[in-house]
């Protein structure tokens, strides 16, 4: 038996209690590189048991590391002596009690599939492209593989596995600094195309034989990489949960099926696209589903779990913004590019923060290659940016979208190293806020 | 657990081997989570071990690490390492090296006043249950939340030269915030800020007056709904403690990890505008801008007496009158820097991948009190409680906003701003400084928070400072 089957069984020896647990068993294989070459190679894995224990609208929670019947013995006992003591939370109303279970699906445990060997082949071949232009490269490539069993007392029981693979690569120029950036993202490695991506590297790179200039403050014309448009994306996303409606602080309060962009901005988020990493189940269990956020401008749903669903009256879905795909629109890159003046393109941002996020203002920074557009034509090379904005304004901004999607991967930076994509397009946006120069690459 | 690190490294003892090091992690801890009034949340994950296993094989490292410390599975971490290193090393054109270091053995075992893992939980829940009431949401209070994260961890460290070290220490995070709302606009507002932990234990809710400034953020959450923002484009600024410590971490702490100047971590963290050459000559800072990484004081979190790969605690100037002098180093990047190790390697947990990472960090006082600087401010905001930051790539263009700014008129506190926001750039603002708190202002403010590294690592650290002025500063930036 093991360590979840173990603890369902104690569990279910006392009846007044409501409980939700899962294990999870994750690895990662990870190659970091800098300067062309490895800067360290980390392999990591562990086990985690986890349990939500409910008594009445009393609750107390426990992850055990490595588990084994002696601690979750020690665990369990612990939670019945004192969860009788705790304050109750009057807004518990029941666990989840979706059963519905996802279609299944074969998942490669990629860190299997793609040896160390291959990675650093790989890298050694794209080193190499980088080097004839005077740039190394530096990033990460990552496999992870998980499996997570989730059970409750009401009768959901629930398996999953993903095994997501981040390939990121950044050519930074030896000299000037001025830094390009090309990820690969997704659990299916055969949508690798190592020329491909090598291509777009160098098509990149030759963007940076161009000299760098600064740009004052200002509103500016821009067109907005897939990976600014995603991450923009992403942040709006906190506000469509019914957690933040909960806490006051969500731009869509007051805005369920209202119009609250231009009928050419379509969110939804789908787990079901085989180029993306994708999600069987949320967090609580329940089945995730496609569900349109943003359907032609208009507000369509809060992200909603269990808890909130019964805290807030709004459905329940279970999503979690983990596979957002921005709709694309109907012009090339080139027309994009080629309709404006003076502006900018932008390949990636840094290090947002909101300042209010019921305005959903925030400040960031651009990274990994501004560009300067003059003409039509991209230019020159631009130090990194600060920009101050309101992701709304800037959705509403979006003048033109490209017509196809890339997906973009984004790695999780804290503790549980979780790997998410994104599908977006390109998008032109009138009027960006930029608010101060760094002066450097 | 000294017999099953000296058997691992025996392993690991393998011709090929020019360096390794074991550590092991035994960490518990605990988080209690109220919310508008309710216990949302009390959660606990006891006896986490875990182990990490770094090589160095042909100049290049590689490293396993797992949360089961079985036989089998050290033996699998062990094989692991040695081929990620020996793998790795296929893809190198210069090999790690660094001087060997003299073997030494440490022990420090902290307590804290109140020991929060033996203190009932019920009582623990009282406490805050009692917090979260005085600040339930009533009237324009909409949303309110009480918290406490509570760790204690155990470490036991060995090398292939023989240092040996075994610590422990108590580290506590609390935190309490209102959100106020008139329907259409939020503001919110936390105490005691951004960067509330501390080493110790339940204590710290006392030592923080917590139950002293539950009106007071309530009623300043409600005053910044009808606050006006700064008007002014330029403005001298005081920056108090709790955000100074972050603007202190983002703007020079992060800027001289060196591992940035190599371009270890570009690909997430970010580089450094700092240069090898500007070491000895650079004015970072005004002549009153002093900045020290110090590892030995155990008051703060970043307290060790040994650093994850065996260099022992030091204190170290980083920037001495105005002038950067040094960096934060590991071994492998001192060598290629000419430096002297600085013992700022740390990692989160055993199983993760030391890096260079800030220990306690630390502005030194100055003269003075915080009454004395407003005093001698003629217009100018006191600034606190941090809101929002952001710094770029290369540590250079900054710009914070904080919950609330405090108007100064004549040497006099006069009313408040909402979301004061300002922006710099690191050299020239350091060196706008003309005044620092003395000792009598000076504390360590901690975070659990710092954010470095693929897979990501949080740090736990501790940043001491005292409120500084810094004069004309760009307080344009309007939302």
């Amino acid at each position: 038996m093991d360590q979840l089957e173990y603890l369902k069984s104690v569990l279910d020896q006392h009846p007044e209690l409501q409980y939700s647990i899962s294990q999870r068993h994750w690895s990662t294989d990870f190659l970091r590189f800098y300067h062309s070459e490895t800067n360290y190679n980390i392999s990591k894995d562990n086990i985690t048991l986890a349990a939500e224990l409910y008594k009445g609208k009393k609750s107390f929670s426990f992850a055990i590391e490595n588990p084994e019947r002696g601690r979750t013995d020690a665990a369990v006992r612990d939670a019945l002596e004192v969860i009788d003591k705790l304050p109750e939370d009057p807004d518990f109303v029941d666990l989840e009690n979706d059963l519905t279970l996802a279609e299944p699906r074969a998942v490669k445990n990629n860190i299997e599939a793609i040896p160390l060997e291959l990675k650093t082949r790989i890298l050694a071949n794209v080193s190499a492209a980088a080097a004839m232009y005077d740039f190394d490269i530096f990033g990460t490539f990552i496999c992870n593989h998980q499996t997570l069993r989730l059970i409750n007392s009401n009768g959901l029981d629930k398996s999953s596995v993903s095994s997501p693979i981040y390939l990121e690569v950044k050519a930074v120029h030896n000299k000037s600094q001025v830094t390009v950036l090309e990820t690969f993202g997704g659990e299916d490695f055969d949508f690798f195309n190592e020329q491909a991506f090598t291509e777009d590297l160098v098509q990149k790179i030759l963007y940076c034989a161009n000299p760098v200039v600064d740009v004052e403050p200002g509103q500016y014309d821009v067109v907005l990489a897939p990976r600014c448009l995603a991450e923009f994306t992403q942040y709006l996303a906190y506000g469509m949960s019914a957690r933040a409606l909960d806490q006051h602080s969500s731009w869509f309060e007051g805005k369920l099926d209202e119009q609250v962009f231009p009928a050419h901005i379509s969110i939804v988020d789908d787990p079901s696209d085989p180029r993306m990493i994708r999600a069987d189940y949320g967090s609580d269990g329940h089945i995730y589903r496609r569900l349109p956020l943003v359907e032609k401008g208009v507000f369509r749903a809060f992200l909603c779990n269990n808890y909130f669903a019964h805290k807030t009256g709004l459905p329940k879905n279970g999503n979690t913004a983990s596979c957002l795909k921005i709709e694309p629109g109907d012009k090339t890159l080139e027309e994009m590019i080629g309709g404006i003046k003076r502006g900018l393109y932008i390949s990636s941002l840094h290090y947002m923060n909101f300042i209010n996020p019921r305005e959903t203002s925030l400040t960031g920074l651009t990274r990994d290659g501004t560009f300067l557009i003059e003409n039509g034509r991209v230019t020159k090379v631009v130090n990194n940016l600060r920009f101050t904005e309101r992701i709304e304004r800037i959705l509403n901004n979006v003048v033109e979208l490209e017509d196809h999607c890339a997906t973009v991967p984004f790695s999780g930076n804290y503790a549980s190293f979780e790997i998410e994509t994104v599908k977006a397009p390109h998008a032109r946006v009138k009027d960006f806020n930029v608010t101060s120069s760094t002066k450097t690459i | 657990m000294e017999l099953l690190i000296r058997q691992t490294l025996n392993k690991l003892a393998l011709p090929e081997v020019s360096f390794a090091d074991v550590r092991v992690t035994r960490t518990d801890e605990e988080g209690i989570y109220f919310m508008n009034g309710f216990l949302r949340n009390y959660g606990s994950s006891m006896d986490s071990t875990a182990i990490g296993i770094r090589v160095l094989i042909g100049g290049c490292w590689g490293f396993a690490g797992s949360r089961d410390l079985s036989g089998a599975a050290i033996d699998r971490l062990v094989q692991t390492a040695v081929s990620n290193a020996r793998q790795g090393a296929n893809f190198i054109r210069g090999k790690v090296e660094f001087p060997a270091l003299p073997g030494i053995r440490a022990e420090y075992h902290h307590q804290p006043q109140i020991d929060p893992f033996k203190m009932p939980k019920e009582e623990k829940t009282e406490f805050l249950r009692q917090l979260a009431e005085a600040i339930k949401p009533a009237g324009k209070i909409v949303h309110s939340m009480v918290s406490a994260q509570f760790m204690r961890q155990t470490k036991y460290y060995a090398n292939s030269e023989g240092t040996y070290s075994h610590t422990s220490y108590y580290n506590t995070l609390p935190m309490m915030e209102v959100i106020a709302s008139d329907g259409g606009q939020i503001q919110s507002r936390t105490w005691p800020g951004h960067m509330s932990a501390g080493r110790g234990g339940f204590e710290l809710f006392t030592q923080q007056k917590f139950a002293e400034n539950t009106d007071r953020i309530m009623k300043e959450a409600i005053d910044l709904l009808d606050a006006p923002t700064i008007t002014d484009d330029r403005a001298d600024i005081i920056i108090n403690s709790g955000h100074l410590a972050l603007q202190l971490h983002e703007s020079v702490g992060h800027a001289t990890e060196a591992d940035r100047i190599f371009g270890m971590e570009i690909s997430y963290a970010g580089k450094t505008f700092i240069k090898p050459e500007m070491l000895g000559s650079f004015q970072y800072g005004s002549p009153l801008v002093n900045i020290y990484s110090d590892s030995t004081d155990p008051k703060g979190l970043g307290y060790h007496p040994v650093d994850d790969e065996g260099v022992p605690g030091q204190k170290v100037d980083i920037i001495k009158d105005g002038i950067l002098v040094n960096q934060q180093t590991s071994r492998q990047i001192a060598q290629l820097l000419g430096l002297q190790p600085s013992s700022n390697m740390k990692a989160s947990y055993a199983d993760d991948f030391p890096l260079v990472r800030m220990t306690n960090f630390c502005l030194a006082p100055g003269q003075g009190s915080l009454e004395e600087l407003i005093a001698s401010t003629e217009h100018g905001y006191l600034l606190d409680f941090t809101k929002t930051w952001s710094i770029d790539d290369n540590r250079n263009n900054f710009q914070f906003t904080t919950e609330i700014g405090y108007r100064i008129e004549g040497g006099k506190i006069t009313g408040i701003v909402k979301e004061p926001t300002y922006f710099g750039i690191t050299k020239d603002f350091w060196n706008s400084c003309d005044a620092v708190c003395g000792p009598e202002e000076w504390g360590y403010h901690s975070t659990f928070h710092c954010g470095k590294g693929e897979p990501g690592q949080v740090m736990q650290l501790s940043h001491g400072v005292a409120p500084a002025r810094f004069k004309n500063i760009n307080v344009s930036v309007k939302i």
